[in-house]
């Protein structure tokens, strides 16, 4: 029995076997995604994998504390900065209030009395670690002659009003804590990169450090709950004259949004598109049944192929949760000619069983190809090498098939044996007059259209207007985004500040930290000198060097700490200071002689730095979890936003014999943008060259081959122009919807050309055939419309981008293929519908 | 942050204006205006002055005297006499202070956010007594045949560096003590004599640091 008397036999005379099919596979698929539902709504996922850049940003995201930072935003008006200023030190006390607050950064450490004390608590080991001539150097200072003249001067400089040694008595009543700090404090310049202020005062930062116990998308949502709540309850405590807004920004800020947005990305897309396309549907058919036999075999896909997915992936990415929107867009358009040509048979007079099978024999063939172009459309999303895209691509594949499959049989379920005539309506008599027409005088309709197209290609090719390319951080936020939204605010308000590139360094031990760090160090202070970067800072005085430590303690024993503990003490009694104000001198060389004893052990600074300094906002942005995975910044005099940008630091950060991975959120995206352009034209080259070579396997006639490679082209160009009049932007990602316009926009040529091929009657089969692909072309231009409704932006720049391709793709077959099919090759169905063609002019 | 706050309360220490029962708000703004008036007529003064800096880091006062020199809106010069000399100088964009015994300079560029911009608008504010009203809560009082006005900041940056400033003016209302309140309880008491508002020469607003002169910016600006 011919395939496809098998499958009208089983849909018609065993449908309680195939209805006990789709029950298991409803079934098992409802199963799996109960059991197995992960979504993953790490953004880094959608980046290509194999890029340092990707690589070392996922290790940053991962490994380094700092990631869990939040950053708070007070924005006022410009009246109300005074009341700011009486204000954030109010809100910085409520937020280390907070349950979920680890440690509040409200200003530079070195303004408070803590920070000091915390700096001068770590003074020991910093101190030790100074390269040997800067250490005997500042190890000097404490002879007793040193000591005597010091206080002396700092004594009679109080005299003269200077108020400098009173700041220096406070933080480093020795002298020697200064010169120790130094290399710290060199790379402490959090005022200078990131200050914590704009320049006119009506914003301030926050920086907070949270408990939340993982990054993931649960844990973020409920820290951002109680944090929400801590918003608005802060803003009770406002009493200036204009509104006050608490803005909040960060990683889990970020997280909790996203996977909020993809709840919503999923409804939103998949309700959208299910009421457009059935909508649709509903215009061509004006039949219920067969409308729910399509939205159930619909489902049933989205159902099985997430199964699939699930099995295959363990966890689905926020960029599939476009998949059954785009899978319903697509996958209508099989239920769409089937059901057509079904209804077709049904008029002719063939029995329900008869119809099905002359429905599948008919148009098999044609749903396979393009099910097959469209899959391997959607495969080619392989090559982009992201995670998240290769589930797509995988995803829609399998559903592409199994949609193929099902409305060929599953759908038929849902489709009454008795059959209703189609009524005849606008829309098959607006398709018919124009078949008739535009086969009939062709050049008419081509003398229309193809200058429009020609316009269209001049406009895609010209510079002007230019396709914009956005490959900035804004093109991956989620739409309407809150945390996006403070995040812009802090950046408006304080242009100064953007991100710097990273260079991660993984070292095997503390030894090979410092030298590589000191190296580092050295070499991006001599770009800065040379003008190359803005400013660079590096955990260089924080990696502590075993040999110099042990070379330090050694020259520390020889020096005297007894007598210039004597002298100090005879020095603040003469020159009448508070003994009290040394304290902390005199607490510091109690813990230089500690350290001079050989064998003793010496205090890591980690250990002697307090779990709530603010300090450690700056040991988290070097250190991670992993004390030997260490982070160096490098500033540029402009955020980095071009290929030329990046090269340079490509060239000039990394240092020999030093792994460097160099990365950061703008240079990575900088770093992408090659490859994003390669996507775009190599990869929809190859696709173009496939689906080329697939279409002169098909049809076997150059001239139809030929028409609808030009039609293509047509359809490509005519959306790069759409996107450059309409400035919807390219980025890195929607790059990818040329290569899916090409894939699914082929389809309608094919199934408008095979019929072509064997036409007999103008009417029945070309104007049968035009009327489906006019309802498929729309619903899954409305299928990747719905995705324009996504809060996503790679989502919805890739659906809009593929709606508009898609749209031109329709336009081009109804305007442009046909009629030139017909005018340059009429002979293949006038010939076989046996007429001569003055009697088509009755037609 | 410390050094910016001990800075703005040296200077402080050479403002030369007013003294201190109560009197009522409206007194106080008709004083004020009277002040306002006086100065407006002569934007320029100079006083000797001495000076007592009761401090946390000493166990004794330190004193001091010497002459200062304020030209409206923002100039000003200062001399410390004795043995541990000093000249603090600014021309409203530049501050010096030279210690010619140390053959030293220390140089603080003003605007550009510098953190002693908030402490130089207090003390030109105060001693132009400009919009006083808005960056101060004042309270006054007559005190025998002066006034004493008493000064509380409003803004936070301000109070960080002063906590209250009281100014002692006699019938003529010149100045003739200051005292100011710091909030660690460092306080510095400066009385004024041979107050003159003769034009002032403008080169005395320069420095130049003298050769060999080792210069030093605290602040890294």
């Amino acid at each position: 029995m011919p395939l496809h008397q098998a499958i009208s036999h089983l849909v018609t005379r065993r449908r309680g076997l195939m209805w006990l099919i789709v029950a298991l596979l409803a079934g098992i698929s409802i199963f799996v995604l109960v059991t197995r539902m992960k979504l993953d709504s790490e953004v880094l996922n959608l980046l290509p994998s194999g890029f340092e850049s990707v690589e070392g940003l996922k290790v940053y995201n991962r490994d380094f504390a700092q990631v869990r930072e939040l950053t708070f935003a007070l924005s006022v008006q410009p009246g109300d900065v005074e009341e700011l200023e009486e204000f954030a030190p109010e809100f910085a006390e409520m937020l280390r209030q907070q349950p979920w607050c680890a440690r509040v950064l409200a200003g530079s450490p070195l303004e408070t009395p803590e920070g000091m004390r915390d700096l001068q608590g770590m003074a020991v080991p910093l101190l030790l670690n100074l390269d040997p001539p800067a250490f005997h150097e500042t190890i000097a200072l404490l002879q007793p002659e040193r000591i005597r003249e010091r206080l002396q001067r700092l004594r009679e400089e109080i005299e003269a009003g200077s108020p400098r040694p009173q700041f220096e008595l406070e933080l480093d009543p020795l002298g020697v804590i200064a010169p120790a700090l130094r290399p710290f404090a060199e790379n402490a310049t959090v005022e200078d990169d990131q200050p914590l202020a704009s320049p006119d005062g009506t914003l301030r930062i926050f920086m907070v450090v949270t408990n939340q116990p993982t990054l993931s998308a649960f844990d973020s949502h409920r820290l951002m709950e109680a944090v929400n709540a801590f918003r608005v309850e802060a803003q009770k405590g406002w009493e200036g004259a204009g509104p006050l807004e608490v803005l909040v920004t960060g990683r889990s800020a970020y997280v909790a949004e996203i996977s909020l947005s993809m709840r919503h990305d999923i409804i939103v897309t998949v309700i959208g598109s299910i009421v457009l396309v059935g909508g649709v549907f509903f215009i061509g058919f004006h039949r219920w049944l067969p409308l729910i036999g399509m939205g159930f075999s619909l489902l049933l896909c989205c159902l099985v192929a997430l199964a699939a997915g699930l099995l295959i992936f363990g966890e689905l990415n926020m960029v599939t949760v476009g998949f059954c929107a785009i899978l319903i867009g697509l996958g209508v358009d099989f239920a769409i000619l089937i059901f057509g040509k079904y209804q077709q048979a049904r008029d002719d007079g063939f029995d329900h069983t008869a119809a099905v099978g002359e429905a599948v024999r008919n148009l098999g063939r044609a749903i396979f190809f393009g099910a097959l172009t469209t899959a391997v459309g959607f495969l080619a999303l392989l090559l982009a090498n992201s995670p998240g895209f290769t589930q797509l691509g995988v995803l829609i594949a399998i559903g592409i098939f199994l949609a193929g499959l099902f409305m060929m049989t599953v759908f038929f379920l849902f489709v009454p044996a008795i059959n209703v005539r189609e009524r005849r309506h606008w829309l098959f008599s607006a398709v018919k007059n124009y078949v008739v027409w535009t086969v009939r005088k062709p050049a008419i309709m081509l003398w229309i259209f193809v200058p429009v197209l020609l316009l269209l290609t001049a406009i895609a090719i010209s510079p002007w207007p230019p396709l914009i390319f956005d490959a900035s951080t804004r093109s991956m936020e989620p739409k309407e985004s809150d945390a996006g939204h403070a995040l812009h605010t802090i950046m408006n308000k304080m242009p100064e500040r953007w991100e710097p590139a990273i260079g991660i360094v993984r070292s095997e031990n503390v030894q090979q930290l410092h030298d590589q760090w000191q190296k580092v160090a050295a070499h991006w202070g001599a770009l800065q000198q040379a003008g190359k970067i803005r400013s660079f800072s590096t955990p260089a005085a924080l990696a502590l060097s075993p040999r110099r430590l042990e070379a330090n303690r050694t020259s520390l024993g020889a020096v005297d700490l007894a007598a210039a503990r004597q002298a100090l003490e005879t020095a603040v009694a003469e020159e009448g200071f508070s003994a009290e104000s040394f304290a902390p001198g005199f607490a510091l060389l109690d813990g230089l002689a500690v350290a001079a004893q050989p064998g003793s052990e010496l205090p890591d600074w980690r250990t002697l730095l307090p779990k709530s300094s603010s300090w450690w906002f700056l040991v988290d942005r070097y250190f991670s979890h992993d004390p030997l995975l260490t982070t160096g910044f490098v500033t540029t005099h402009a955020p980095i936003t071009t290929q030329a940008q990046n090269e340079m630091l490509e060239r000039e950060m990394p240092v020999e014999g030093v792994p460097l991975t160099l990365s950061g959120w703008s240079f990575t995206l900088a770093d992408l943008v090659p490859w994003s352009q390669r996507q775009l034209i190599v990869i929809s080259a190859l696709m173009a060259i496939f689906e080329a070579g697939l279409l002169a396997l098909l049809y076997r006639d150059w001239r139809l081959w030929l028409i609808q490679v030009l039609s293509l082209a047509f359809a490509v160009t005519a959306m790069i122009a759409s996107m450059k009049l309409l400035a919807i932007p390219l980025n890195l990602l929607n790059v990818l919807a040329f290569r899916l316009v090409l894939a699914v926009g082929v389809d309608y040529g094919i199934y408008v050309l095979l019929v072509w091929q064997k036409a007999r009657e103008v009417e029945h089969d070309v104007a049968g055939v035009i009327k489906p692909v006019i309802l498929a072309g729309l619903t899954a231009i409305a299928g990747f419309g719905s995705l324009g409704l996504a809060n996503n932006p790679t989502l919805a720049g890739l659906g809009i981008a593929c709606a508009l391709g898609i749209f031109w793709s329709l336009a081009c077959t109804v305007f442009f293929t046909l009629p030139a099919t017909a005018a340059w090759e009429p002979k293949a169905w006038r010939e076989a519908s046996g007429r001569r063609p003055e009697e088509m002019e009755d037609v | 942050m410390k050094l910016c706050l001990s800075l703005s309360l040296c200077f402080f220490s050479f403002i030369s204006f007013a003294q201190a029962q109560e009197l009522s708000p409206t007194e106080v703004k008709t004083l004020l205006g009277e002040i306002r008036q006086k100065r407006a007529a002569a934007p320029q003064v100079q006083a000797d002055f001495q000076e007592q800096k009761t401090m946390k880091v000493m166990n004794k006062p330190v004193s001091s005297s010497g002459k200062v020199w304020f030209q409206a809106p923002n100039k000003f010069r200062r001399e410390v006499r004795g043995s541990s000399p000093s000249v603090t100088v600014s021309d409203g964009k530049t501050l010096w202070i030279h210690y010619p015994k140390f053959q030293s300079a220390e140089q603080y560029t003003l605007g550009k956010r510098s953190p002693l911009d908030a402490g130089i608008a207090a003390i030109t504010a105060s001693l132009n007594l400009e919009g006083v009203e808005s960056s101060y809560n004042i309270t006054g009082a007559r005190e025998g045949n002066g006034y004493v006005l008493t000064l509380l900041p409003r803004a936070a940056a301000t109070k960080r560096m002063l906590q209250q400033f009281t100014i002692r003016m006699n019938q003529q209302l010149q100045v003739q003590r200051t005292e100011m309140l710091q909030p660690n309880g460092d306080r510095i008491v400066t009385t004024y004599s041979n107050e003159s508002r003769a034009p002032i020469d403008q080169s005395l607003f320069n420095f130049t640091p003298p050769n060999g002169t080792k210069i030093t910016k605290p602040l890294g600006r």
